[in-house]
């Protein structure tokens, strides 16, 4: 699993702060925390950028390549923003992202092809969110065909599902069982194509405490169905621990529950039984509420 | 060929909860099979019943119409109690609004007292609702439930905010408690579950918050149905409660209920009659009228 470092992100006040204050300092700790947890990307979460954009993004890339040689993914929505990352960045970048919407595809995949980068499409469309597994599948095969035509192959083609959060009422344990089945089928409607998930957006809504555990348990059932890589916190050891295949038995179990074994859970320890009914409400077997693990 | 229509067969039964004592005693719930799926397995041994409300003050912003049947009562809750009996009902439903600090902060013991006197004076069991505010409603709700000590009241509302100090006095006083949530089916077994360690989950009634028709309807309505599935369909434990519509005053809150009598009545009507098709086990009315009219609609059934 290819885990894409999200911690240098302008909705975080102290990276905010620091790109407009031009402290390297702040931005190079993230990266270096980042890079020596084990990522394989660092994600430039810049947002529109609407101010002094060439020189910052300039900036910016060349502050955080001045402390890694991982690679980066260039993470806005503004064009201008984009190509000025693009352009400064030594090793071949992620471009992240284009999606269906006409001005996208007709501005950012052909910087995909101009600087020779991977680049992440989401299924969104000039309609918006497609609402189901069919059509998000439908979205995405114009987008990847357009894509190709302009030269980019498959290979090259990181889909982004879009996820939502778990907690919302009524429909986000819709969606999360919409995306499982989304990865699932993914490589065989488009041999030789990668994706991604902005993973940390599932737990929001989640208590504080207990995000990372939602994180963890929709990492491992994901990449069951085939994930190639998630845009996450680095940081978190036990999310690296289980991406890396260091938690054999966790895994395990979460693969048993998304089969629906019979578990024994009074036979479990008791973070196993977290992993059990986390992965038991992402599938939408439990209904979801902030007590799941206490019911 | 012939056609053999497929029949359901769900797993997930709605607890049985008991409110009242003795011969004042009323069973809601036990269902196992979804609202009106007559054509699955299973049963409903309980089918929905009926409550009418009573108020602890003397309204002040109900119409002419509404006012009517109770027009000699109205400064009188034991009276009013006893009217409502007379009507035919399953339960009464005494709201205790005066002792809301936002109308007349009226104070805990009375409301107790009057609580009481209400569930001796009537041959049927009494629900008792505090002002919602979850401050107060400690002092009420706890009063309440020391006053009428085992006369297995159905108490509430029973709030995220204070479901362990009312929950306690609920349960040591041997009553059967409504939980309220805010039109969130996560909120709402969130609230089951903290709730459910410390008291007993078949002496819990959920009250999904029911809104009128027209203002909101169809959100309680899909809450309740969801409920109802997510219980029956799929066991799940923490949902499977009966649940207690609470509309009448909802209803006659509205613009259109207010203008005229017989929008009034149709209006509460077609909500109470919505939400009983969406799953719910007892409704809360206003008007001994449209109790008729309901009646009469499932009779014709």
């Amino acid at each position: 699993m290819v885990i894409i470092g999200e911690n240098i992100h302008v909705i975080a006040q102290a990276v905010s702060t620091a790109v407009r204050e031009r402290n390297a300092k702040v931005i190079q700790d993230l990266a270096k925390a980042q890079t020596e947890a084990g990522a394989d990307y660092i994600d430039l979460n810049v947002g529109p950028m609407k101010k002094d954009t060439e020189e910052t993004m300039k900036w910016l890339v060349n502050t955080v390549q001045g402390v890694t040689d991982l690679p980066l993914s260039i993470d806005t929505m503004n064009p201008i923003a984009m190509e000025a990352g693009l352009k400064h960045c030594k090793k071949r970048p992620l471009l992240n992202s284009a999606s269906g919407k006409t001005n996208s595809k007709e501005q950012m995949l052909p910087l995909a092809k101009k600087y020779n980068c991977d680049v992440v499409i989401s299924v969104m469309t000039d309609k918006g969110m497609p609402p189901d597994v069919d059509s998000k599948i439908e979205s995405i095969m114009d987008t990847v065909a357009y894509a190709n035509e302009l030269g980019i192959p498959n290979e090259d083609i990181w889909v982004d599902p879009i996820l939502l959060p778990v907690s919302t009422a009524g429909e986000g344990q819709r969606f999360a069982v919409a995306n499982l089945e989304f990865i699932k089928i993914l490589e065989d409607v488009l041999p030789g194509i990668k994706s991604t998930v902005g993973l940390s957006n599932t737990s929001n809504g989640v208590p504080d405490e207990l995000r990372p555990l939602i994180n963890r348990t929709y990492l491992v059932m994901l990449g069951r169905n085939g994930l190639h890589s998630a845009i996450a916190d680095p940081l978190d050891k036990e999310l690296m621990s289980l991406a890396r295949g260091e938690m054999p038995g966790i895994v395990e179990l979460i693969h048993k529950t998304m089969d629906g074994g019979d578990i024994n859970l009074s036979a479990l320890s008791p973070k196993q039984v977290e992993y059990v009914k986390t992965a038991r409400v992402l599938k939408a077997e439990t209904l979801y509420s902030n007590a799941w693990l206490e019911g | 060929m012939d056609y053999k229509a497929p029949v359901e067969a769900y797993t997930g039964v709605v607890r049985e909860v008991t409110i009242g004592k003795g011969n004042k005693s009323l069973r809601i719930g036990g269902e196992n099979t979804l609202p009106l799926h007559f054509f699955d397995q299973g049963s409903n041994p309980n089918p929905v019943k009926f409550a009418l409300e009573v108020l602890d003050m003397k309204p002040e912003d109900w119409p002419e119409h509404a006012v009517e049947p109770y027009r000699d009562v109205i400064s009188d809750p034991v009276s009013w109690a006893r009217k409502c009996q007379s009507f035919g009902v399953d339960a009464v439903s005494l709201f205790l609004m005066s002792t809301d600090p936002a109308v007349r902060d009226g104070p805990a013991d009375k409301a107790a007292e009057l609580a009481r006197k209400v569930a001796e004076a009537i041959n049927v069991p009494l629900i008792v609702y505090g002002s919602g505010d979850e401050k107060k409603d400690v002092e009420v709700l706890s009063r309440v439930a020391e006053v009428c000590d085992g006369m297995n009241l159905l108490v509430g509302p029973v709030l995220k905010e204070n479901y362990e100090a009312v929950g306690k006095a609920i349960l040591d006083h041997g009553h059967t408690a409504i939980a309220q949530s805010p039109l969130d089916i996560n909120l709402l077994k969130e609230l089951n579950v903290k709730l459910s360690k410390i008291f007993p989950p078949d002496r819990i009634v959920i009250d999904p918050l029911s809104s009128a028709l027209g203002y909101g309807m169809e959100y309680s309505f899909s809450l309740i149905e969801r409920v109802k599935q997510i219980g029956i369909m799929t066991k799940d434990s923490m949902t499977m409660m009966p649940i207690i519509a609470n509309l009448g005053g909802e209803c006659w809150k509205t613009k259109q209920a207010k203008e005229n009598k017989k929008q009034g009545l149709l209006w509460e009507g077609m909500t109470a009659l919505s939400l009983l098709l969406a799953g719910a086990n007892i409704l809360v009315l206003r008007h001994p009228e449209t109790l008729k009219l309901i009646k009469e609609t499932i009779g014709a059934r």
